[in-house]
Formats: C-alpha cells, structure tokens, sequence
C-alpha cells in the first residue's frame, strides 16, 4: 500500500470547500454574499465538493502491485499519480488555501458607505429617475378601476417571483395607498415608480429605512439614505437611495442607519429632476439583520 | 520506492488530524470578534471576493464536469465527424452551439481546453466561448428585465453579439492554427482502448479528471476573482466615469468597466442599467458585449491554458470588432 501525499492535498482541500461552504450557512453567514435565491445553488456546490472529495479519497492510497488507473484510463493528457510535489504545485494549492483560509478566519461583513462610494452611488440615484418613463404614463391612465381598494394581502405575501401583469398590480395598489411605507419587500417596486412618476408621488408622506451616506458634492443639510440592491452576489450590488434634506444632517455618522419620515418632494442634482424627501422625523436604529434588498423577479410568459 | 510502513501511517495520520482541524476550525472561534479589528477595507475586499467565488463555483464545477465528461466520453472521432471541414462553416456552428449552451464566462475556459485538446480548431472553440456566456436565456431575461423591460436592448446585445463573435472567430482563424496551448499543456493524441472500459470505471475517470480540472482551473479563478474583488473596493467608478464625457472616451471607459469588474453575465445588465442615463446607448452595449465575451477573470484562466501572445491577441481582437462594430452602427441606435 503507498500513500500518495499530492493526492491527499487534494482531498483535505476538496473538503475543506465543502465544509466552508456548509458552514456559511450554518452560521448564516452566506447572506452576506449572496441573494438568498441562490442559496440552493451554492448548498448543491457544497454537496458536489463532497463527492468529488468522496471519489479522491480512494485515490490516496494504491497498491503497490497493481497498475495504477492512470494508465488504464486511456488518456495521456493527464497528470500522473504522482507528479513531483514541486514549488509550482505547493505554490498552486497555497492559492486554492486563500480563500479557504479567509472564509474561516476573517468575518464577513455587510457592504458599507465606502464601497457604495467607489460604486458611485450619486451616479446611480441621478440615473434612475431619468430611466423609462414613456409606458408608465399609458399604465397609470388605467389605474380609475382599482380606486379605494384595499391591498390585496395575497400580493404582499413575500414572492420573489411574480408575473408581469401581478408585478404591475402590486404597483399600482402600492401607488394608491396614502403613505409609502418603504418595507425590504417592496422597496425596490415603490423606488422604481417613484422616479418613474415623481409628479404623482409628490407631497406623499413616505417612511423607510436605510444608512446614512454623505458625498462631497452635497449640499450641508443633504444626505442620501442608502440601500444595497443585491441581484446575485455583492459584487454586482447597486445602490438605492433617495437624496434627503433635513437641518441637522451634519450631525449624522456616514454609515449610521436612520429610521426617517418625511415628505416626497421634487429636487435637483447636477441638474436632474429627481425625488428628494425632507425628513419631518426620524431616529437612530440599530443596523438591522437584513440590510440589504433583493429584486423580485418578474417571470415573462413568452 | 516503497517506503516504511511507519512512515506512511505518519502521514495518513498528519492528513486525518488536518481535516479534523478543519472541520472544528469554525468552534475555534465562534465569533471572530477579535479580528474585528482589521482594517474595514480589507474585510470588504475579502466579502466581495468570496461573494464573487461562491456565485462563481457552481458554473466552474459545471463547467469541469463538463469538461471531464467531454475528455473521457467523447472521442476525436466524433469531433472530426461533427465539426465541417469548410472554416466559415465550423465557425457559425460552434457560435450556434454557443448560444443554445447555456454557461457562464467562469465556466467556460475548462470546457474550451478540453475541446481544443480533442481537435476542435481553435477558431471554432474561440466562436463557442465568445457567445456561450453572452447569449442564453437566463441573460435575455435579466438584460430585458433591468432595461425597463424592453426588449430593444436585449435583443441588440444578441444580436450584435453573435455577429460581433463570428467575426472575431474568422479573424483568429486567420491568424492562428494550431492548439494555441502554452508550454507544458499536452494535447492527447491517442485513445488507447477506452472503449473497452466499463460505464462505472469511465464515470470514476470522469470524476477524477474533473477533480484534475477543478484543481488545474481553479488557481486561476481564485487569482481572477480577487483582483476583481480588489479593483471593486479600491477604484472608485466615478473618476472613470469623470473620463468618459465624450461618445468615444465613454464607449472605452464603459467597456474598460466591464473587463475590471469581471461581472457574471447574468447579473451585469443591471449594473449596465445603472450608467444608462449618462452614457449613450452604445457605449451601454458595449459594456454588455464586451463584459461576457472577455473579462479580467476570464483573462486570468486563458492565461493558464493558452499563450500569452494568443490570449492577448485574442483581448485585442474582440475589443477592437466591439468598438468598430458599435461605432458603426451608433447613428442608427
């Protein structure tokens, strides 16, 4: 029987993926990385390290006597059994190690002000109310039917995936309620209709939620109330936020996350038209357990 | 060679207490609080850099299944069969079979070795890497819903994009023949008798020459994704964007953009949307050609498997059809 080091490597490092990825999970770690949409996905990740770290096991050891498969597998492409445990390969597996080392030690953490800076955040805000308004005026001439009712509670039963048509009715019975009450779920459907129809949010109370986020080209009583939108992963995270007024927002702390109640008003950035509330109340809150936001899906029946 | 069996029993027991370190590494510290005090920067680089590495593993484990199906299942047989021996041809199929294959830039290199290494010429691997991460459906659907929901500029990255690969495709088939491998990446010339092994033994190889390929690819990805992780915590969008205030030093620095930020091509439309408003449209879909067919990630994985004279070539080539084709038909947008 002969024990074969390199192959071993292999199997403790598939392992270790596998172990790392479970972990994230187990401590809830993971929805700091990515939307919780895709959470089976990466569990199955998990589960597919396991296999292979299951099928190499047997590749750690050999018998001496017999031939080893590599020869019988027909292909001579592949490395050997045994290739020499030279620095290239130890510095290879040092770089698989990385990150298997930093998910174990380092702590995750939740996106703050600095990096939606360098993703620059005023560009995406001063973008999206200039985004698509031509079809949403057709839409709202329509709305006369839906008039007084309440909202349907079946709609706001937390979905991420909705067709065209309900994604569009949840819209509009959102737009008739008397305050935008900004909650996770539907945060991202009120910020789209109110860039998109800003004239009729206007004078509309609204209350939400989000970190405090100052840029140099504000104003002294200007701030930006800030949420990460996570479609996948952070890495490809886009910034929220509505430009906000109030005296004595240079008290606040970058980061800080406020609870505010205010005002829809229309103001301007670098000379686009876009939503700005002016806050009437508003507190310090604790940074909550889900801070950031995920788009509902809408699904398009062809 | 044989050595002590004391020995051996020294080593199998060194690998069984390293796993059992890393299984109880999690209970050594359960809070990691006192390592809260490193630097903010440095935790945000390591959170976007395992985010992009786990959105990234189930489309480079796919893709070495694949790819370990394709090297013991597959033979040169049937590759010479299937593929014409006409190069423009060869070229629209492998782009066809691109695009109804739906993988992911990260994915995609491990399968592309493995064809090459069969006798798939290199133009015809080049046209099935360029539009297998840029057009499939889950793509339309997310560039369609992050647009507004309008299919105008769906469609046009479909459809510019399949032209825009076919004839990046016919270039390299000019210029280049051969494997294109680097040093040291052998090609199998021979099948010695698989045919006379069973399924159950071939599907063991297939997994071990996954596992081969996990291990050969993934340095590479590791490299990739961290200097993307690194390039998003430590430059600032905006003094690129500063640059681009004219159509041209727009297009470039939106397409400059999509090659830093290495985005999986299911999820950058959004990103793309979000400059929607202060960069014209081409410049927009020139971020969204340009991001799935090449990017930095990506780059570092050719790297691995190809020449550096190839891959850059290879970069060059796809920039400059991109930026031409786009500068062409920009009146019309």
């Amino acid at each position: 029987m002969k024990f074969h080091l390199q192959q071993a490597v292999k199997a403790v490092i598939l392992c270790a993926f596998s172990v790392m990825i479970f972990n994230l999970h187990a401590t809830g770690e993971i929805t700091k990385l990515i939307n919780p949409k895709y959470e089976m996905l990466s569990k199955t990740v998990a589960i597919i390290f396991l296999v292979l770290f299951v099928a190499q096991l047997k590749r750690i050891f050999s018998f001496s006597n017999h031939r080893n498969h590599n020869e019988l597998c027909g292909c001579c492409a592949h490395s050997l059994v045994n290739p020499p445990f030279n620095w290239e390969r130890i510095l290879s597996y040092l770089i698989l190690v990385v990150p298997l080392f930093t998910g174990f030690t380092l702590p995750t953490k939740f996106l703050d002000a600095s990096i939606a800076q360098k993703k620059g955040a005023t560009i995406m805000m001063t973008n999206q109310s200039q985004a698509t308004k031509k079809d949403e005026v057709a839409s709202r001439n329509e709305d006369g039917l839906l008039e007084d009712h309440p909202i349907d509670p079946k709609l706001l039963e937390e979905k991420q995936e909705m067709s065209k048509k309900e994604y569009d009715l949840l819209k509009q019975q959102l737009a008739q309620n008397p305050i935008v009450e900004m909650t996770n779920y539907i945060f991202s459907v009120y910020y789209e209709d109110i860039n998109n129809n800003l004239s009729q949010y206007q004078g509309k109370k609204i209350r939400l939620s989000g970190f405090v986020l100052k840029e140099t080209d504000l104003l002294e009583n200007q701030f930006v109330i800030s949420r990460f939108l996570i479609t996948h992963c952070v890495a490809d995270a886009s910034i929220i936020g509505f430009l906000t007024e109030m005296p004595e927002a240079a008290s606040l702390q970058e980061d800080s996350w406020i609870e505010a109640e205010g005002t829809i008003d229309i103001g301007y950035y670098n000379g686009v038209e876009l939503p700005i509330i002016r806050i009437e109340q508003w507190k310090n809150i604790q940074e909550p357990a889900e801070p950031y936001i995920y788009p509902i899906d809408i699904l398009i029946s062809m | 060679m044989n050595r002590p069996l004391s020995k051996q029993l020294l080593n199998a027991r060194f690998f069984l207490l390293l796993m059992i370190i890393l299984f109880l590494t999690p209970t050594f510290f359960p809070s990691s609080a006192w390592l809260f005090s490193f630097a903010t920067p440095l935790l945000n680089l390591n959170t976007i850099f395992l985010s992009i590495l786990i959105e990234a593993l189930p489309f480079v484990l796919i893709g070495v299944l694949i790819a370990g199906f394709i090297q013991i299942f597959i033979t040169e047989q049937h590759i010479q069969k299937c593929i014409p021996k006409n190069k423009f041809l060869a070229i629209i199929m492998s782009c066809v079979i691109g695009a109804l294959f739906p993988a992911c830039e990260c994915g995609i290199v491990p399968i592309v070795r493995r064809l090459v290494s069969k006798g798939v010429p290199i133009h015809s691997a080049m046209g099935f890497m360029l539009t297998g991460p840029l057009i499939n459906p889950i793509v339309i659907i997310s560039t369609y819903m992050a647009f507004g929901n309008d299919l105008k500029i769906a469609g046009l990255r479909m459809i510019l994009g399949f032209i825009i690969a076919i004839i990046v495709a016919l270039l390299i088939s000019m210029l280049f023949t051969g494997t294109q491998f680097k040093k040291g990446i052998r090609t199998n010339h021979a099948q010695h008798g698989t045919a006379k092994l069973s399924f159950f033994k071939k599907s063991s190889n297939m997994v071990n020459h996954s596992i081969d390929e996990f291990f050969d690819m993934g340095k590479y990805l590791i490299i990739g994704a961290f200097l993307a992780a690194f390039v998003q915590t430590f430059v600032s969008t905006k003094t690129l964007v500063d640059i681009g205030d004219h159509f041209t030093s727009s297009m470039l620095v939106m397409m400059l953009l999509a090659y830093i930020l290495s985005l999986c091509s299911e999820a950058d439309a959004f990103i793309g949307a979000s400059f929607s408003s202060i960069f014209p449209t081409p410049s927009i879909l020139a971020f969204l050609i340009f991001g799935p067919m090449i990017d930095f990630k990506n780059t570092i994985m050719m790297l691995g498997v190809f020449r550096l004279k190839f891959v850059l070539s290879v970069l060059t080539i796809v920039f400059l059809v991109i930026f031409f084709i786009i500068w062409l038909i920009a009146p019309f947008l």
